[in-house]
């Protein structure tokens, strides 16, 4: 008998002969279900080959069904192809891999296609996708979709969440208990009493039987410590909710992406519920539970899956989902090299985007421009694929079929759009408006990462020369934006890649900027928006040289009151939180200031506190914890020449029998005489008796210059003639490393006589 | 990331080392005038790199130029502006 059920789709993964699929009801219930999938590789080469291929595959013992195909490769056009259904899913790593080892000769397609992806893209779901099924003796016949990714608001499902956290961190102390809470519960389990310990937590697990536990630590110390205590005691504990299968454990690894380091702790993932670690989740910082469930539904990829995937992995998800879904072949591996370019066409093809020098100093009533998503914007309007030929850098969009690049893109960027122009509108105290901010954190990963993939040379759908197209519209882009700018009388105080900062006498409300975004989505055929008018912004110079402007080190308050910060200290994720409170304290002294005149009164009021916090810091009032710096370690260390204040922590740490890989971060304290630091993760603490005050002063000092400084010029009285906003940053006297030379016009003429007539 | 080219900064940087024995040579005070001059440059690196010159040098030349023309017109500006009161 069939019958019908609604809900939400919960979990996928193969199991001995089939696919396991749980379901969230609408009547509340956790389904499992069981339904037949069949998974196809594709390969190409030669007939001779291929017919070989077809004998080789029917001998195998995993049931397989050959076809011969014709299908689209992104690079190559039409190919032949034999198709193989491989008809047991759990078997296909296992198949593909004997397959590529008796004909290494061939060219796979969509060979390593993780099951949720190809089972997403067959049915048009994904995770907590809203679904209804038709079960004939627990096994799915049908499976249609209800909603989409792409709904800015879709019914949620009615999840049980269980937290589990020690009651320390396991890296600094020595946790004694596990704090167990769901829905009004919250006790705690001694660790020492190990088998009331795994008795209870069983019986709760049982009774309350959570959707997902979420964790601190979980991956990294506490399922592991689990995991291990149940080995002793040889008891059981319910942690999948399918007790078919076991726990999936991954292991750590450290790999070296833009530039950094990065290092990802050991995984625990379970079957038929989930594990969500929050100090093991991507951004979990920046978009918490709300942006991992979005990130799983716009990408496909399984909701633990993408909590810890990084979002290069998500947007690569989403062309594969797209390509299956139209039938373009996924290259196992790209044999696409650079096609030969003469030096003219590579000096003027390979640059980025436009970073300006902005103009040092503070600057009253400047709007804050930025393009919308520029780059992700540009493929999809301009059509920018690696298999669409282009048609110069016009900004016209190249003829033909969307490529599969914006086609993927386009629902994602129009979704985000409706959220920025929804948050727009929202009133500031909705209660929306903290989830659309979420949903909005975690679409802005995709999209920034979508264009670095598109260059990157292993992206299975990337090509340089659409990369290339990319920044090179970019930069016609903003060129038009400042044209446009100039033409109705704004100066151009900074242009940063999609963005720009303009001043014009008289210009003060968003209203003022109007005609000017009109004029520029008009020359450029880009969205773009207004971030806010600034009250005031100070754009800082270099560090070494105060004459150099520096592109990304800003700070200033909008219109409301907020206020946003740019590459200054109080940014910067390796600052002592004590140093970076007090700064960003300093700049909400200055943010009441409304005007020239205003500012003027709450500068000594800063100033006063600055004062007040440095004297705290000499009376050692301070907790330690607050002067505590976090730094990663940039490689291994027995690479380091001399010894980093970092290295020479993480050699306590090793000395104390605590490993610590590449990547990951260490927090220390600066403490005086040798070796100058404590890492704070060691066993005995730091006696805060031994801080170094004198360095921590530096510090502060150094902190409270850069936004102190520039206000200051202009309060005392720097005004110049020539710019009626603008005042000439002095910094007081260098610090530290690098001097700054300034320039005695007077020593000149004196000296200089020799050349000037002396002669 | 991969580039295959260096960026106008590390150009420019290249260019201002290539030049680190003629500014030895100078006496200090010239010698701070010069590192003017490539401060006075330095403010158009974003137009050097969207210019990609075969050599850019000359671009640089043409940025400190700029840079000094700018000031004499503000002094002039200014000379103006000082005699105007003197009448």
């Amino acid at each position: 008998m069939t019958e019908t059920i609604s809900g939400w789709l919960f979990d996928i993964y193969p199991n001995e002969t089939n696919l396991t699929l749980w379901l969230i009801g609408e009547d509340g219930k956790r389904h499992r279900f069981v339904q037949d999938f069949a998974a196809t590789i594709y390969a190409a080469g030669s007939s001779a080959r291929l017919r070989a291929l077809w004998r080789w595959l029917k001998a195998q013992a995993v049931p397989v069904h050959l076809s011969r195909l014709e299908r689209k490769d992104v690079f190559q056009g039409m190919v032949a192809v034999l198709a193989a259904e491989v008809l047991q899913p759990v078997k296909l790593d296992e198949i593909f891999r004997s397959m590529v080892a008796a004909f290494p000769d061939l060219t796979y397609y969509d060979a390593d296609i993780s099951l949720p992806l190809r089972y997403a893209a067959a049915f048009g779901v994904f995770p907590l996708a809203r679904c209804r099924l038709e079960v004939r003796d627990e096994t799915v016949v049908s499976m249609t979709a209800l909603d989409s990714p792409w709904d800015l608001e879709p019914v949620p499902a009615p999840l049980r969440i269980l937290s589990l956290e020690p009651d320390c961190d396991p890296a600094h102390g020595e946790p004694r208990a596990i704090i167990v809470s769901y829905e009004r519960v919250r006790y705690s389990l001694p660790l020492e009493k190990r088998v009331p310990l795994l008795i209870n937590l069983g019986a709760d697990l049982r009774r309350y039987d959570q959707d997902l536990i979420l964790t601190s630590w979980g991956d990294t110390w506490l399922m592991p410590l689990l995991m291990e205590l149940c080995k002793e005691s040889g008891s059981m504990l319910p942690l999948n909710r399918d007790e078919s299968q076991s726990v999936v454990e991954r292991k750590e690894h450290t790999y070296f992406s833009y530039g950094q380091i990065v290092y990802r702790g050991r995984q625990v993932q379970l079957r038929g519920r989930w594990h969500l670690d929050r100090h093991n989740a991507m951004l979990w910082s920046d978009y918490g539970m709300e942006g991992v469930l979005e990130m799983a539904r716009v990408t496909c990829q399984p909701v633990q899956d993408a909590a810890r995937l990084s979002p290069g992995t998500g947007i690569s998800s989403m062309q594969f989902v797209t390509a299956l879904k139209k039938g373009i072949l996924i290259p196992w591996h790209k044999h696409q090299a650079e096609t030969p370019k003469t030096a003219m066409d590579l000096l003027r093809a390979d640059m980025g985007g436009m970073v300006y020098q902005p103009t040092v100093g503070l600057h009253w009533d400047v709007g804050g421009i930025d393009f919308v998503s520029m780059y992700p914007g540009i493929m999809v309007r301009f059509n920018i694929s690696p298999e669409v030929p282009r048609a110069g850098t016009d900004l016209e969009p190249a003829p033909g079929e969307p490529g599969i690049v914006p086609i993927t893109l386009a629902p994602l960027l129009n979704k985000r759009l409706a959220l920025k122009s929804a948050l727009l509108t929202l009133h500031r105290w909705d209660c929306r408006r903290p989830g659309y901010q979420a949903l909005a954190s975690a679409h802005k990963w995709l999209l920034v990462t979508c264009f670095g993939y598109l260059g990157y040379k292993n992206a299975r759908f990337g090509r340089i020369e659409a990369h290339e197209a990319v920044t090179a519209y970019g930069r016609e882009a903003l060129l038009r934006a400042k044209e446009a700018a100039e033409d109705l009388d704004y100066e151009i105080l900074h242009m940063y890649v999609d963005g720009l900062w303009v001043h014009k006498e008289g210009c003060k409300t968003p209203a003022d900027f109007e005609a000017l975004l009109a004029d520029i989505t008009e020359r450029t055929g880009l969205p773009i928006s207004l971030d806010g008018v600034y009250r005031w912004v100070v754009f800082l110079p270099s560090r070494l040289d105060e004459r150099v402007p520096v592109p990304n080190r800003y700070f200033g308050v909008f219109q409301d009151g907020s206020i946003k910060v740019r590459g200054i200290e109080a940014r910067r994720r390796d600052t002592a939180p004590f140093i970076a409170e007090t700064q960003m304290a300093i700049m909400e002294i200055l943010a009441k200031a409304e005007d020239a005149e205003h500012l003027k009164e709450v500068y000594p009021q800063a100033l006063a506190f600055a004062h007040r916090e440095m004297q705290a810091l000499r009376a050692g009032s301070v907790p330690v914890e607050k002067l505590l710096v976090s730094q990663k370690l940039s490689r291994e260390l027995g690479e380091y020449s001399s010894p980093s204040p970092v290295a020479r922590a993480v050699r306590q740490l090793e000395e104390a029998g605590k490993a610590v890989r590449p990547g990951q971060r260490v927090r220390f304290l600066y403490t005086r005489g040798r070796p100058g630091v404590r890492a704070w993760d060691a066993p005995e603490q730091p006696d805060p008796r031994c801080v170094d005050v004198k360095r921590y002063q530096t510090l502060l000092k150094r902190a409270v210059e850069t936004v102190l400084a520039p206000i200051g010029q202009s309060v005392d009285g720097g005004k110049d003639d020539e710019c009626r906003y603008l005042f000439p940053v002095k910094i007081a006297e260098p610090l530290g490393e690098g001097g700054t030379q300034r320039l005695d016009f007077l020593s000149i003429s004196k000296v200089n006589n020799f050349v000037n007539g002396g002669g | 990331m991969g580039r295959t080219l260096p960026s106008a900064t590390q150009v420019f940087m290249q260019e201002e080392a290539a030049f680190a024995r003629f500014r030895r040579a100078l006496r200090r005070t010239d010698q701070l005038a010069l590192d003017d001059l490539f401060v006075s440059a330095r403010q158009h690196l974003a137009a050097a790199q969207y210019a990609s010159h075969a050599l850019p040098f000359e671009v640089f030349l043409l940025a400190m130029l700029l840079e000094e023309h700018k000031e004499v017109l503000r002094l002039k500006e200014r000379v103006e502006d000082i005699l105007s009161r003197q009448k």
